[in-house]
């Protein structure tokens, strides 16, 4: 008799887990993850919120660790106001880059509105709060907010990549065959494109064009059970607050530190 | 707020109509963001000289994330262009439509791939599998293929 094998579908992003629900996963497998695992743990990261791995998760949690950081800012306003100023800037980037108007605005639209709702009430009364950042990045009509964002983040970092060209050729490969490739058709087909992983380019031209800082710890299993932190530092002040990632092989999560 | 698929056609649409389509393209009905036609021929030197095909889009709520559903029309006496890419139920096999679309082509970019598709023709042949592919295809043509160089 057949059965149908019905696999749970993880939300676009989750709900905040402690570490310790990702070790139960790794505990009939790869001691050096283990390792790595308690040392995260160990050293203050004790809680982590997964993604969905869509080839969209770096851009996602991206997103939205960049507006929950806003939302537990201390003066929200002012950290809202600077995030709102630099994000309209990157309309001239995104232009500059050859990206036309019409592409990007709707989406750009979408997470500057998503980020104003932190400090400006919506149609229902209230203003932004983590349940509903949440909520906006999981329902069913957040998919549309989720996915703006990504959209949004892919645009941004392509045109980062293609005003920085003389830069970035050197590292550009095509992520199958790690070929050199131009880096016209790989922000086409991989920056651009939905569904399509990022890797350190990526994640360097994106922090470039929002200057900000992002910390990518990789828990590899490498076997000194220590976590390397990939540092991208682009904010003007070296000393702020990185964004935080959890890569492991083929996925990121967002990485949170008990405060 | 209307939806973004509502608002990035609204503006497609106005640009088609303050700038005009490419040169063998032409918008013949846009009535909602739902479904759109053209009409699209391969101008100069082609092996479809005098031939003129019509394109329909489907749009779901998620465009442009999601690819809209394009076929060439076989209904009313009109035909599919006989290509190693187009299936005789007017389902297209080109990339651009579904794996590799991304948001930053338009529907105008798209009709002027298909455009160029068929002008780099070099045999007017259906695809190998066509008669298979028509008995059990699907009704959504986004299904077609996956893997072509357009």
């Amino acid at each position: 008799m057949q059965k149908t094998l019905r696999v749970p579908v993880r939300p676009l992003i989750d709900d905040l887990a402690p570490m310790s629900s990702l070790r139960v996963e790794y505990e009939n497998g790869s001691p050096a993850f283990l390792k790595q695992i308690d040392w995260l743990n160990a050293h203050g990261f004790t809680y982590i919120r997964r993604t969905r791995g869509d080839g969209d998760c770096f851009y996602r949690s991206f997103g939205f660790t960049y507006v929950e950081r806003l939302l537990q800012s201390p003066d929200r306003e002012l950290a809202v106001s600077r995030s709102l100023k630099s994000l309209q800037s990157t309309n001239q980037k995104l232009e500059s880059a050859g990206i036309q108007a019409l592409v990007f605005e709707d989406f750009l639209d979408v997470f500057t509105s998503l980020i104003e709702g932190i400090v400006k009430p919506g149609n229902e009364g209230g203003t932004l709060n983590a349940e509903g950042l949440l909520k906006a990045f999981q329902s069913d009509e957040g998919r549309l907010i989720s996915n703006a964002t990504v959209m949004y983040l892919r645009l941004l970092t392509s045109a980062q990549i293609l005003l920085d060209r003389d830069f970035f050729q050197s590292f550009v490969v095509h992520p199958d065959t790690k070929e050199p490739m131009d880096v016209d058709s790989f922000c086409a087909n991989f920056v651009q494109a939905l569904g399509k992983e990022a890797d350190n380019v990526e994640m360097n031209a994106l922090c470039s064009a929002l200057e900000l800082n992002l910390d990518v710890a990789y828990l590899n299993g490498g076997r000194t059970g220590v976590v390397d932190f990939i540092e991208f530092r682009s904010d003007a002040n070296p000393e702020a607050d990185p964004l935080m990632l959890l890569y492991r092989p083929g996925h990121y999560d967002i990485l949170v530190r008990a405060s | 707020m209307a939806s973004i698929s509502a608002r990035r056609l609204a503006k497609e649409l106005r640009e088609i109509e303050g700038e005009g389509c490419p040169v063998g393209i032409n918008l013949i009905k846009a009535d909602d963001f739902a479904t759109w036609w053209f009409t699209i021929e391969v101008m100069g030197d082609s092996l479809y000289q005098g031939e003129v095909h019509t394109l329909q889009f489907r749009f779901d709520p998620q465009y442009p994330i999601s690819s809209p559903a394009v076929q060439f029309l076989v209904t009313d006496g009109r035909t599919a262009p006989v290509h190693p890419h187009v299936y005789s139920n007017g389902h297209i096999c080109a990339s651009i439509l579904g794996n590799e679309w991304s948001p930053v082509l338009s529907v105008v970019a798209v009709c002027v791939t298909l455009q160029s598709m068929l002008a780099s023709c070099k045999k007017k042949e259906r695809p190998v599998d066509n008669d298979r592919y028509v008995r059990n295809a699907p009704d959504n043509p986004k299904k077609v293929c996956r893997f072509s160089d357009y």
